[in-house]
């Protein structure tokens, strides 16, 4: 909304910066995003000729230019280089006014200057110039410069939240600061004017969700005309370009009240009568943007006999608009229901001036008021006769009182008022009436949003300023909270900081996926949620894993060499179950390139290979009972035969393997790709932030060591060799694993390590012997192994 | 006879303790000692000459014969003990080695600059008692909108550009616009006093720019028990910036409208960076104040939709960008650097 600074006046006497205001309303809730200084705000420069440029006998960069005047020739020294003989400019005589600033005699480069010819900057008309301001060529000399440009003047553009129609004009910004500034306002009143003859039928054919009041009024042989000139110099600071007088108007009235009007062409209504009602299914509507809309009964019209001639109240028809050689009008000022002018507005992709203002809420009680502003500015520009206005109104509208005390309004905002100032509060807001026990406030019709205690007590707040809150010294707080974490979150932060340990960074990507992506992965889209309005094309599913944007955040770094990567990101995925939308957190992450190391030290770099990624998976999940299974059916977008579920309790929370090269293909990946994804709901019943681990005792007797190498079958996994030595007590791990040429053919050689630990005194070799023997009994006999 | 050994006895020790001060490496010193004090040294030499001694003689010989070598044998190991030390040095020092080679590179991993500043902000609020609570990101239209007091054909229901799910069984499912939704499901399940936050993403359909992105961050925050006022939230808020950026940190109220609140305010923070007094600082741009977050009194509808007597119990809402916050904290420009996960950005912080 657009606020002109001396429109504003026209209502209250104030003097104040633009700054002072600015600073008022925005305390009050109004946004301001931009001010704009327009106007001329100089005074005595006139428009001149260049008769000649001369050499500066001093300065090679500067000029002696002749110029003609109003009053003979005189001199100036100028610098500008777009000058030319034969131009207009604007010339700045010693004593002129530029802003605060009056123009002294000077001498330049020892060269006495007659004035100054000045830039559109110098002006304060731009806010850059690159030379002196050129004037049209036809300009005559000695033509007021001011007279081109309007008064000074200031142009506030302030930003309105829905729930305050009543500050959409000039008036309601004035009556605004009215309370805030205790000046009274000036100006409001508009007189009645009667009119003599009778309007245009005029029937509501709606009940109260469509119209509820209607007034119109007929002006014949008005001669309308271009607007004069304050008139559409004020249209034009709220960027409405002036069409003819009788529009304009309307246009005005709408900025200084804040009523939409519409005028009609009398002679295009067709039957005499205007009809308020709902569409008929698939009815047409040509509209003054030249756009043929199909309606349906939900939106409301404005019909003559006929056809509609207005969609109500956010545009009107084509055919009945008001051109300059209109002759007789018919003036609409009405109320329409909220919600019913938001939804046709929506629909139809609308929004206009006026749908703004009544889809917000008018003033209900304002439309004869508009009617006479707009009759009198018609009568005094175009002339005509007046008619009576036709006012349907059939149930009036009457403000709630609300029933409050001072200790409410206390109560609410935890500070004490004195009452003498909330009484002028509300006393200049509505209608304050204070008995013993209660005051009761009648809210004036233009501000339907006050309804009870807390809207009175934000007024309160408004109007003596949150400055004036202090915290509180008396807390309110009658409980101390334990701020536990949800276990999700406690869960994910974990894992996030072993992972980021580990060197993974982390990723945050948008949840939108498109259908390609999704049909890549092997999801099926109609178990995928889907979005009725995208953003954009690729954007129209939610991801149904994290492990596709992962694959996306690859390809965008290896755009830029960086192809050696770790990258997890912990976050959202989305399915459809049974028709209804449901929701996991789940961690992916993805390695990829080379391990990172120097090329001059010896550690060669390597890729990742399935086993490094095990250890990472092995390593961050190490407090929870996982086991690593080789997948029976890898999921399409994993390579067959290296991929692996995550099994927690016998389910399946998630996988871990190389990624499909296929799957990379799609996504313009280069290298191949270690990747793992998994759930957190499972881990859930195996976490509470509250329970620590208990620690186990560890012996101080030393352990004995022993390695065995043994043959067995090469089809046998070692997870075989793992489940068979399950009973056994010493620690062990794989250090050796040969197949080759010293070996019977489909034969293999492993090599454990095994670790005893005493329990409570020293083993002895024999001890450690026997144990031995009895492992590799265990392995002969159910491996047929054989020692090597 | 006796007077001549004690002699040559002062004679070797004097010697020797000259010679080991002298001797510059362990070899050397191990050499001298073996002359010295070995099988065959000088001082066992000397010894063997005590055979021919009278008994008192050896008596009164004995002990200064190995006062001597126990002397010389302390010297020995004491200049032992020094050259050690003076070897080890020097190896030391003669390492060659170019210490500003780059180091064997083990992997760093980082956190995303989101998530820094999003933990950064729950910190602050746990530490002020707020419990973490937790929503769907697919809201219904009742927990997003009409429980909030945000009336179907409403303009306050357009403020806030909403996403649509389509192929659902109900028909109104819609990504969350804000997080207040928890705020209700919340309400529903639990009596006063409540004191959470929920922080989370939210979904608008703002074309991407360099300040609006489709999917940010939210936190809110709700507090309900009896006699909570708006300063309540003014002081609590000053606390949480004072958390974020420091004791000095002031707030401001402004006037604002949100359907769920009343009265309702916009926050500032006094600008960090300029503390107001840069015309041209690019945070403040120049006002002193930075808007960091929408705040208000629980509306009495909200509070009643979720069967809460609003004339018992009282509350605050506030809700803030976590983008906002990070953008202007890390100094990042665009809003966009967040989502596009290059390492280049991500390794900075």
């Amino acid at each position: 909304m657009k606020i002109l600074y001396s429109w504003l006046k026209d209502f209250i006497d104030i003097d104040l910066t633009a700054s002072e205001l600015e600073k008022h309303f925005t305390s009050l809730g109004m946004e301001v995003e931009e001010i704009t200084k327009i106007g001329a705000d100089f005074d005595d420069i006139y428009a001149a000729k260049i008769v000649k440029i001369n050499p500066h006998p001093n300065a090679d960069k500067l000029h002696l230019v002749d110029l003609e005047t109003k009053d003979g020739t005189l001199r100036v020294v100028c610098g500008a280089k777009n000058i030319e003989e034969g131009q207009i400019v604007p010339l700045a005589r010693v004593g002129a006014r530029l802003g605060k600033e009056y123009l002294k005699p000077a001498v330049i480069r020892g060269v006495a200057s007659e004035g100054m010819l000045c830039s559109s900057k110098e002006l304060g008309l731009t806010a850059e110039a690159s030379g002196i301001m050129l004037l049209d060529k036809n300009t005559p000399i000695g033509t007021n410069i001011k007279e081109l440009y309007g008064k000074p003047d200031i142009i506030f553009d302030l930003e309105l939240t829905p729930n305050r129609p009543d500050l959409m004009s000039h008036l309601g910004v004035a009556r605004e600061l009215s309370v805030l500034l205790n000046i009274p306002l000036k100006n409001k009143e508009i007189k009645h004017i009667e009119g003599s003859g009778n309007s245009l039928e005029v029937n509501i054919l709606t009940d109260e969700s469509g119209c509820q009041r209607y007034n119109g009024r007929i002006i014949r042989n008005v001669k309308n005309c271009p607007s004069p000139k304050w008139l559409a110099e004020r249209l034009q600071a709220m960027d409405v370009n002036p069409k003819n007088a009788i529009v304009d108007i309307t246009n005005y009235v709408l900025y200084e009240i804040g009523h939409p009007l519409h005028a009609f062409d009398l002679n295009h209504l067709k039957e005499g009568k205007i009809n308020v009602r709902w569409a008929s299914e698939g009815e047409e509507f040509l509209g003054l943007d030249g756009v043929k809309r199909t309606l349906n009964p939900q939106n409301l019209v404005i019909a003559d006999g006929q056809k509609p001639v207005a969609l109500a109240g956010i545009i009107g028809g084509e055919n009945d608009s008001i051109l300059p050689e209109t002759k007789d009008i018919f003036l609409e000022a009405a109320y329409f229901y909220p919600p019913c002018i938001n939804k046709t507005s929506k629909k139809m992709a609308i929004s206009t001036e006026s749908s703004q203002r009544f889809e917000r809420g008018v003033d209900i009680e304002n439309c004869t008021k508009a009617m006479d502003l707009a009759t009198k500015l018609i009568v005094e520009i175009c002339g005509g006769e007046v008619f009576k206005v036709n006012d349907v109104y059939p149930k009036p509208y009457i403000p709630q009182a609300v029933s409050f005390t001072p200790k409410d309004i206390e109560k609410i905002l935890g500070m004490q008022i004195e009452e003498q100032k909330l009484k002028d509060i509300f006393s200049h807001l509505g209608k304050l009436e204070i008995s013993a026990e209660k005051w009761l406030f009648t809210p004036p019709t233009h501000r339907r949003d006050l309804n009870h205690k807390w809207d009175l007590a934000e007024e309160a707040a408004r109007f003596i300023g949150f400055d004036a809150l202090t915290g509180k010294e008396d807390s309110s707080y009658a409980h101390l909270y334990f701020a536990e974490n949800p276990k999700n979150v406690d869960i994910e932060n974990i894992l996030i900081d072993k992972l980021i340990g580990q060197g993974f960074f982390e990723c945050k990507n948008y949840d939108f996926v498109s259908q390609k992506e999704i049909e890549t992965f092997g999801f099926e889209t109609k178990n995928c949620l889907e979005i009725q309005n995208p953003l954009a094309q690729g954007m129209e599913f939610l991801r149904p894993n994290l492990l596709m944007s992962l694959l996306k955040n690859i390809h965008h770094n290896q755009n830029f060499s960086r192809d050696n990567l770790r990258l997890f990101e912990s976050g959202k995925t989305f399915n459809l179950q049974k028709g209804y939308p449901v929701e996991n957190f789940a961690i992916s992450g993805v390695l990829t390139g080379k391990t990172p190391t120097q090329k001059f030290f010896l550690n060669p770099q390597c890729s990742y290979g399935i086993f490094g990624l095990k250890g990472i998976v092995e390593t961050l999940l190490s407090d929870y009972e996982i086991k690593l299974v080789p997948s029976q059916k890898a999921p399409v977008y994993m390579h067959p035969k290296i991929c692996m579920d995550i099994m927690l309790d016998n389910k399946v929370i998630g996988i871990l393997g190389q990624v499909h090269p296929l799957t990379l293909k799609a996504f313009d990946v280069k290298n191949e790709v270690w990747a793992f994804e998994f759930n957190l709901k499972n881990l859930e019943k195996h976490f509470d932030a509250q329970t620590f681990k208990k620690a186990k005792e560890v012996s101080n007797l030393p352990t004995s060591e022993r390695d065995l190498s043994f043959i067995i079958d090469k089809t046998i996994p070692y997870a075989k060799v793992q489940q068979v030595l399950s009973s056994v007590e010493a620690k062990y791990n794989l250090i050796d694993l040969y197949q080759g040429s010293n070996l019977a053919e489909g034969k293999k050689s492993m090599t454990l390590h095994f670790e005893f630990t005493a329990k409570e005194k020293t083993l002895t070799d024999k001890e450690v012997n026997a144990a031995m023997e009895n492992i590799l009994t265990i392995l002969k006999e159910q491996l047929g192994a054989s020692l090597r | 006879m006796i007077e001549q050994l004690k002699t040559k006895l002062n004679e070797i020790e004097n010697n020797y303790t000259t010679k080991l001060q002298n001797c510059a490496s362990l070899k050397e010193l191990q050499d001298l000692q073996v002359e010295a004090l070995g099988r065959k040294g000088a001082l066992t030499e000397l010894l063997k000459s005590l055979k021919d001694l009278s008994l008192e003689e050896k008596k009164a010989f004995g002990p200064l014969s190995n006062e001597a070598k126990n002397k010389l044998t302390a010297l020995f190991e004491e200049k032992a003990a020094t050259l050690e030390i003076e070897e080890i040095n020097k190896t030391l020092n003669e390492t060659d080695i170019d210490l500003t080679l780059p180091s064997y590179p083990f992997e760093k991993g980082k956190r995303h600059p989101l998530e820094i500043a999003k933990k950064r902000m729950t910190d602050i609020l746990k530490g002020l008692g707020f419990v973490w609570a937790q929503g769907p990101l697919v809201e219904d239209e009742y927990h997003n909108f009409d429980a909030l007091n945000i009336p179907p054909h409403h303009p306050a229901r357009d403020m806030q550009d909403t996403f649509f799910i389509k192929n659902t069984q109900k028909k109104d499912f819609v990504l969350r616009t804000h997080t207040s939704g928890v705020q209700i499901r919340t309400m529903q399940k639990q009596k006063p006093p409540i004191r959470i936050i929920a922080p989370g993403r939210v979904f608008r359909k703002d074309a991407l720019d360099a300040t609006h992105s489709p999917v940010f961050n939210q936190i809110e925050g709700l507090y309900i028990d009896k006699n909570v006022s708006l300063a309540d939230l003014k002081r609590d808020l000053t606390l949480f910036m004072q958390g974020l950026f420091g004791p000095k940190a002031q707030v401001r109220f402004r006037s604002s409208f949100f359907p769920f609140t009343e009265p309702s305010v916009e926050v500032d923070v006094k600008c960090v960076f300029c503390e107001g007094k840069d015309q041209n600082c690019p945070v403040c741009k120049g006002s002193g104040w930075k808007e960091m977050l929408g705040a208000g009194i629980v509306h009495p509808n909200v509070l009643r939709n979720c069967g809460i007597d609003p004339e018992i119990y009282s509350g605050y809402a506030f809700g803030m960008g976590v983008e906002r916050l990070a953008m202007f904290s890390l100094n990042i420009k665009d809003i966009r650097n967040f989502y596009d996960n290059d390492v280049r950005i991500l390794e900075q912080f």
